[in-house]
């Protein structure tokens, strides 16, 4: 007589595997088959066992089997949890189910199989991987053992298995032609199965058993000890974790700051913390917060709720609050190496304080009077006004950064005395209309420069009528300007509002304030009129297809042609660089190092390598300064790998979420803003600052909302010393319910080990 | 003859009518089904589920007066079946409160999965049954009902008196709790349950000193020391749980012995559970009888000296010791004839399948007679006409007064 | 976040290692009605696959007293332990019987409604998911219309509709009956306290998840809840005497296939041929709603 012994979880389909291989039996050698389970009360996942007697002649046995010719596991982690070896018979077999070859069980001195049968299974969509169901694959593995046709195997599940009986075949094929192990048929096991039953060997005095002197019985039917004895976690098959993925609000930062951690600090109150968060990746927090277009908020997954979250308010609040505190203490210089940055834009100071921070003699060279590039001449008071943007430049030399005001310089006449040079001299010079009459228009970005450096105001006098050409911050910053001027500025701009790149609260406050804008309007030629006069000839346009960027196109209106006649056409279409700091020879300016003919160790940062706001500027001074401290200690330097998949809304549990109003910064409307250059905006304050950081999702990040505690079914899920969230895994049957539920993709499913 | 039997028999003589013998008791004249009633007033059951069914019902009304009139501290619920009157006295149980109640027939039958569960989860209680048939309707005595439960794991007592229903409600109580297994007390439809009859009626100082308080068992909830009740119970341990039960069902039989004999001490009425009549070396029949034909039988055989009669009081645990001590003393060729108020379903009655176990290994003439089923009258004659088939070529069955 | 705040178990009632299927709901509702029944109570349990969740000998999940008893009378046993418990002075222990549906639609329904009718001071749990799901998920008087069960197999589909359990309850004229969902725990918990402190005979039917029964991914056992209850297929409400209020109004006009899609015991339905039916379905359940809107309104 042939014993079986199987080894499964709870819902893999041993039962049926069995009871289809008595059949197969059955049918082949008309064998006398007994295929039963060992039923227990666990439940899907749970440990279990099924037996299978084969012989020829009437199988007079109808208990367990406890020693098996053959044992058969199904699932591999059983092997740990299970003694599904014991009383194997001594030239017995096993057929596991794994991935590793059939020596890792030669220590059990047995013919080994294996067969990767969850594998196979799962690729042919045969359970899940929670439950793989791998009955179909463990049966074509069986009969390689026995060497029974795959034709009669395939006959059988077609017979017996209700859904998906052709990859159920398929599965038993692929397994037949998988298994590991001894060639051929297993002689051992065919013997036993043709074995005759031993006739009259035994002798009644030999029979010896311990008869016990007392049985204990049980008084009556009632308990008391923990269930907490009863480990479930062996009845696990996916293994759920706590993980930190990255919020888009993060990823999107092109300084790269960890907005998700400071808006969690500010939560808590701790707004040191926070400043200083804010700190490692971007030292213009106030800044910032006043001017950034605000990726983070955009890509806010609160967006599909309600609104993003009002994030430069809060690091503006931070900024500003750190101003009070007391200043910074100098940086140790521990390098010998010198580094000079041309230009005090947000790049060149970033990249200045970055090497400054690792212990390098920096210097900052500025052309200007002032220190701070672009956010000192392209942003107006209104929106930035001076003191905080010297407050941030002084912290920065508080740190140790030496800026040299008034020094025009290049890279070579720097040569020599530094061992790296950073080139970070921006884009300030307006680009080109390319229309007849180009010369009668002003530049925008030159116009706001003049005007806040030296107070010019280029003769315009109140009333006067400006048509600025342009869609994007400087149209706009030179619109709010001109108004404050007391002068009647009108946008003209080709496509409509919702292609405007400027900062959409910024167009809201100068519409507010009384700008003009005229979409779908474009210039085509400019010419004097009169003695102050400029004839200005638009063409009206209509939005075409889209384009390679995704915006749609605007296409002129034939015979449209309309001429204004205005006291002044400023143009603000974009800018470009100077390129002087480079040097002579032409060359095209990129993030990181510069290969110039000279061989000087030259890098690039800023708006004149690529962005043009504050924030991708200072992103790009935080990397160039990386790549030079690589390249001064000589370090290879390779940028960041990329990250693990944002959270994107698709991974948000919005059920968790309830919509809540935004808070918005306060602004100060002036009754009359002629001569008015105060800041409009007024930020918010602790309270409003602490309320609007509520409404964060926390992306990506455990905050500790108590979902996979709440809704654990297996109380497996606990708080620990450090007051985090953890997994008893003891416990855990890993359901999955835990990761399901997450609001915010803070949890994840990994496969056990076993099944790996 | 005949006549002059019968007329005997329902002549009362002693212990009845001697007052002096049981002091602390005041004489009444009352039916079974009342006796049965102020038994559980006496041994204060606390909780009394309780629905109706002919030829108990007069028990629970009866209940249900004193509680309702402040004689019986108990708490009495009409519950929705007889399946949920004992699921209810489960409850009680294991929330440690003395429980009686009374049911009959199909209300019996009904209960019998919760009967199971109550014996196994070593319960104490104390249930009347007034015996009856189900279906074809018959209310009529009949001991088929509590003789088919007789596997359900349960004590079972048959009374032949109302005294003796009321004296047996009160040691079963002791009983009951003592070895944690519940008892049903049988009495006979109408012949008890609905006969008015003398009864000495111990008062309740009396009672009280007898039987003590319940006391928490095994079984019972403590709110300090939570526990699961009759949970899931593995196969590695189910037999464990029968092994002790087993264990405490085969003392069941002296210590009934014991508290019969104490209730005697206390009450001035020893019991015992059998009872031996005329059983001699010169008896040549013993007629076996339970409950209310035993009392015609003691009439019929003072007429016939070679009669013998076993009463048994205690029918489950079957009282094998007792019997074998009472029939030692007849001689090899002695008839044993079982009167059978019942139908299993089988070649013989309950009674005859119980002495055939109790006396495996002796030699007895033995003969089953299926009489008085269904409410079927047994007078004396028919018991006459038992006597004469015994000795007139007996089948190994035998049907009376069914032609 | 003060994330403490957000533990909605402070002090877990029960042992870990309950025998229960994963993604279960039994195991779950357990969880949170002990934490705020606490251990002054003693549960009744006929069979259900608590019995078995609940721990074998010598194993118990529960830090209470737990009577397990015959499948057809729990109420019954639980009017026994709660007499007994009132006689001794306990009237503040609170009796909870635990139930499935089959115990309570089906074979317990006489007793339940015996005890319903008595007013017994009791909390009766029901977990209905809808079908005998211990037994190997047969059909019971629960089991949603159009679901597939053991005993309604492939295309012999269940095709009468279940009872209507709330509507029996307040035929009692009760004080408390109530429905929750566990993927509304707040409105849960609430009502288990409020019952918890009602006299009388109190009962909550929870829409329970059962992935085997329902052939659910255990993950989705809490989502594919809140459906039920934001497609109206589970409404969430109280009955207090002949007094009806909803607690929960779904905002948005979510259509039952939305839920019913999730779970495999429906596929059959969106066959074309039986299409129909998931119409009936939606039909039944806006009819449903209307009734309690009417209801409330009186």
């Amino acid at each position: 007589m042939l014993e079986i012994r199987g080894h499964a979880r709870g819902g893999q389909g041993m039962v049926t595997a069995f009871e289809i291989l008595a059949k197969i039996f059955s049918k082949l050698g008309n064998f006398q088959v007994q295929a039963f389970p060992a039923f227990g009360v666990e439940r899907t996942g749970a440990p279990i066992q099924a037996f299978l007697r084969v012989a020829k002649k009437e199988i007079l046995n109808r208990s367990n089997i406890y020693q098996p010719n053959l044992v058969v596991v199904f699932d591999e982690s059983l092997l740990e949890q299970v003694p599904v070896f014991d009383g194997l018979r001594e030239s017995g077999a096993v057929l596991i189910n794994t991935e590793r070859p059939v020596e890792a069980f030669a220590g059990l001195n047995r013919a080994a199989y294996t067969v990767p049968a969850t594998r196979l299974s799962t690729d042919l969509g045969l359970g899940s991987k929670s439950l793989p169901i791998v009955n179909a694959a463990m049966i074509g593995a069986l009969a390689r053992i026995f060497e029974v046709s795959l034709e009669i195997v395939q006959q059988a599940i077609k017979e017996n298995v209700p859904a998906k009986p052709e990859a159920n075949m398929e599965a038993a094929a692929q397994a037949l032609r998988s298994v590991s192990g001894p060639n051929g048929r297993n002689q051992y096991l065919i013997e036993a199965l043709h074995a005759k039953p031993a006739r009259a060997t035994k002798k009644l005095e030999d029979l010896d058993f311990d008869i016990p002197a007392e049985i204990t019985g049980l008084e009556a039917p009632s308990w008391s000890e923990p269930l907490s004895k009863n480990k479930t976690g062996n009845w696990r098959m996916i293994t759920p974790t706590y993980d930190v993925r990255p919020a888009p609000c993060n990823s999107s930062c092109p300084a790269g700051t960890d907005v998700r951690g400071f808006v969690r600090l500010t939560s808590e109150k701790r707004f040191d913390e926070a400043y200083e968060l804010i700190n490692r990746f971007n030292p213009f927090p106030s800044i910032c917060g006043r001017v950034c277009p605000n990726f983070c908020e955009q890509n806010c997954n609160r967006n599909e709720l309600d609104r993003g979250l009002n994030i430069g308010a809060i690091e503006r609040f931070l900024g500003d609050r750190a101003a009070a505190a007391a200043g910074e203490e100098p940086a140790e210089v521990r390098h010998e190496e010198r580094v000079a940055i041309i230009g005090s834009g947000p790049a060149g100071l970033t990249a200045a304080l970055r090497l400054c921070e690792k212990g390098y003699a920096t210097t900052v060279f500025e052309a200007l009077p002032y220190a701070g590039g672009m956010m000192r001449t392209g942003i107006p008071r209104f929106r930035l006004p001076d003191e905080v943007l010297g407050r941030e430049i002084q912290r920065i030399e508080q740190r140790g950064v030496k800026i040299e005001l008034n020094k025009k310089v290049s890279v070579e006449s720097l040569a020599g005395r530094f061992e790296a040079i950073i080139t970070a001299t921006g884009s300030h010079i307006g680009s080109p209309l390319r229309i007849e009459g180009e010369e009668f228009a002003r530049d925008g970005i030159n116009f706001l420069r003049e005007f806040k450096l030296d107070h010019d105001t280029d003769g315009l006098h109140k009333g006067q009528e400006v048509a600025i050409i342009g869609g994007g911050n400087t149209a706009i910053d030179v619109a709010r300007t001109l108004l404050r001027l007391g002068a009647v500025p009108t946008i003209y701009y080709r496509r409509t509002i919702r292609e405007m790149p400027a900062i959409p609260q910024e167009v809201k406050e100068a519409l507010l304030e009384g700008v003009r804008i005229e979409f779908l309007s474009a210039p085509v030629a400019l010419a004097p009129a009169g003695p102050a006069k400029v004839a200005l000839t638009l063409i009206k346009m209509e939005m075409g297809e889209p384009d390679q960027s995704g915006r749609r196109r605007p296409i002129p209106v034939p015979g449209s042609e309309q001429i204004i006649l205005v006291d002044r056409v400023i143009k603000a279409i974009g800018q470009r660089s100077d390129l002087f700091a480079l040097g002579p020879q032409p060359v095209e300016p990129k993030q990181g190092y510069i290969e110039l003919e000279s061989g000087a160790s030259v890098f690039c940062a800023g708006d004149m390598a690529w962005g043009g706001t504050v924030a991708e500027a200072i992103g790009s001074g935080n990397k160039v300064a990386e790549e030079v401290h690589a390249y001064l200690r000589g370090q290879p330097y390779h940028e960041e790998e990329t990250l693990p998949e944002v959270v994107l809304p698709k991974d948000i549990n919005y059920s968790y979420y309830l919509p809540m109003a935004r808070h918005y910064n306060k602004l100060h409307h002036a009754r009359s803003l002629a001569g008015d250059f105060s800041e409009v905006s007024k930020g918010m304050d602790e309270e409003e600052v602490v309320a609007e950081t509520a409404r964060c999702l926390h992306c990506g990040e455990c905050f500790s909302c108590g979902n996979c505690y709440n809704f654990c079914p297996d109380a497996a899920i606990h708080v620990d010393e450090e007051g985090r969230l953890r997994i008893d895994y003891d416990y855990c049957k890993g359901c999955g319910i835990c990761v399901q539920e997450c609001p915010c993709s803070a949890m994840q499913f990994q496969l056990t080990e076993a099944v790996l | 003859m005949k006549k002059e039997n019968s007329q005997n028999s329902i002549t009362l003589e002693e212990p009845f009518l001697d007052s002096p013998r049981y002091p602390r008791h005041v004489q009444m004249v009352m039916k079974g089904n009342y006796a049965a009633a102020e038994a559980a007033r006496l041994c204060r059951a606390g909780f009394i589920p309780a629905y109706p069914i002919t030829p108990q019902t007069t028990i629970v009304e009866r209940l249900s007066e004193l509680v309702s009139e402040g004689k019986l501290d108990a708490t009495y619920i009409n519950m929705d079946s007889e399946h949920s009157v004992f699921a209810a006295a489960m409850g009680a149980a294991i929330g440690g409160e003395r429980v009686f109640t009374a049911t009959a027939g199909q209300g019996l039958f009904y209960a019998h999965e919760v009967l199971q569960a109550i014996a196994h989860f070593r319960l104490p209680m104390v249930v009347c049954n007034v015996g009856r048939p189900s279906i074809p309707w018959n209310i009529w005595s009949d001991q088929s009902d509590s003789l088919s439960q007789r596997d359900t794991g349960w004590i079972q007592f048959y009374g032949e008196s109302s005294q003796e229903v009321l004296d047996t409600i009160i040691q079963a109580y002791m009983l009951t709790e003592r070895v944690q297994i519940p008892v049903l007390v049988v009495l006979d439809a109408f012949y008890q349950s609905h006969t008015s009859e003398n009864i000495w009626m111990p008062d309740q100082n009396l009672a009280d000193r007898f039987l003590p308080p319940i006391q928490a068992g095994p079984m019972s909830i403590d709110m300090k020391q939570p526990k699961s009740f009759g949970g899931l119970l593995p196969p590695e341990y189910y037999n464990k749980m029968n092994y002790s039960f087993w264990k405490a069902m085969n003392q069941v039989e002296a210590i009934a012995e014991e508290i019969g004999i104490d209730f005697g001490a206390h009450f001035g009425r020893p019991y015992t559970n059998v009872e031996a009549v005329n059983i001699g070396p010169k008896t040549r029949l013993v007629l076996v009888t339970l409950s209310s034909i035993t009392s015609t039988v003691r009439g019929v055989i003072r007429s016939y000296p070679e009669i013998g009669l076993l009463k048994l009081r205690l029918f489950k645990p079957f009282p094998r010791e007792a019997v074998r001590r009472a029939l030692a003393p007849l001689s090899q060729d002695a008839i044993i004839a079982t009167v059978e108020r019942n139908f299993l379903g089988d070649r013989e009655g309950a009674i005859m399948q119980e002495m055939k176990r109790a006396l495996y290994g002796l030699d007895y003439k033995m003969y089953d007679f299926f009489a008085g089923a269904g409410g079927k009258d047994v007078p004396p004659e028919t018991i006459e006409k038992i006597i004469h088939r015994a000795f007139q070529h007996p089948e190994e069955a035998n049907w009376v007064d069914v032609d | 976040m003060k994330p403490a705040l957000e533990f909605l178990i402070k002090d877990e009632k029960v042992y870990s290692g309950a025998l229960s299927c994963r993604g279960c709901g039994w195991s779950l509702l357990v969880r949170h009605l002990a934490s705020i029944l606490g251990e002054d109570t003693v549960y009744v349990a006929p069979a259900s696959c608590f019995s078995i969740i609940s721990g074998p000998y010598p194993l118990q999940e529960l830090k209470a007293n737990l009577v397990h008893t015959v499948f057809a009378a729990a109420p019954a046993t639980a009017t026994g332990v709660r007499a007994a418990l009132d006689r001794q002075g306990k009237k503040d222990t609170t009796v909870v019987i635990l139930a499935g549906d089959g115990g309570t639609f089906d074979i317990g329904l006489q007793a339940l409604s015996g005890a319903a009718a008595r007013n017994e001071n009791i909390l009766y749990i029901v977990n209905n998911n809808g079908a005998y799901m211990n037994t190997g998920i047969q059909s019971s008087t629960a089991t949603p219309y159009g679901a597939v069960t053991t005993t309604n197999p492939g295309a012999g589909f269940k095709r009468v509709w279940p009872k209507d359990l709330m509507g029996i309850i307040a035929a009692h004229n009760l004080p408390y009956a109530a429905t929750a969902s566990l993927a509304f725990l707040d409105d849960l918990r609430k009502k288990v306290e409020k019952a918890k402190h009602t006299q009388g005979f109190r009962l909550l039917m929870i829409d329970g998840p059962c992935p085997p029964g329902h052939k659910t991914d255990p993950a989705m056992s809490i989502h594919i809840g809140r459906l039920a209850v934001e497609t109206r297929l589970f409404p969430l409400f109280e009955i207090e005497r002949q007094h009806y209020t909803i607690n929960y109004r779904p905002v948005k006009n979510i259509p039952v296939e939305e839920c019913m899609k999730h779970q495999g015991r429906f596929k059959q339905l969106f066959q074309p041929e039986n299409r129909h039916m998931i119409e009936e379905v939606q039909a039944h359940t806006d009819q449903y709603w209307l009734r309690l809107e009417m209801l409330e309104g009186m």
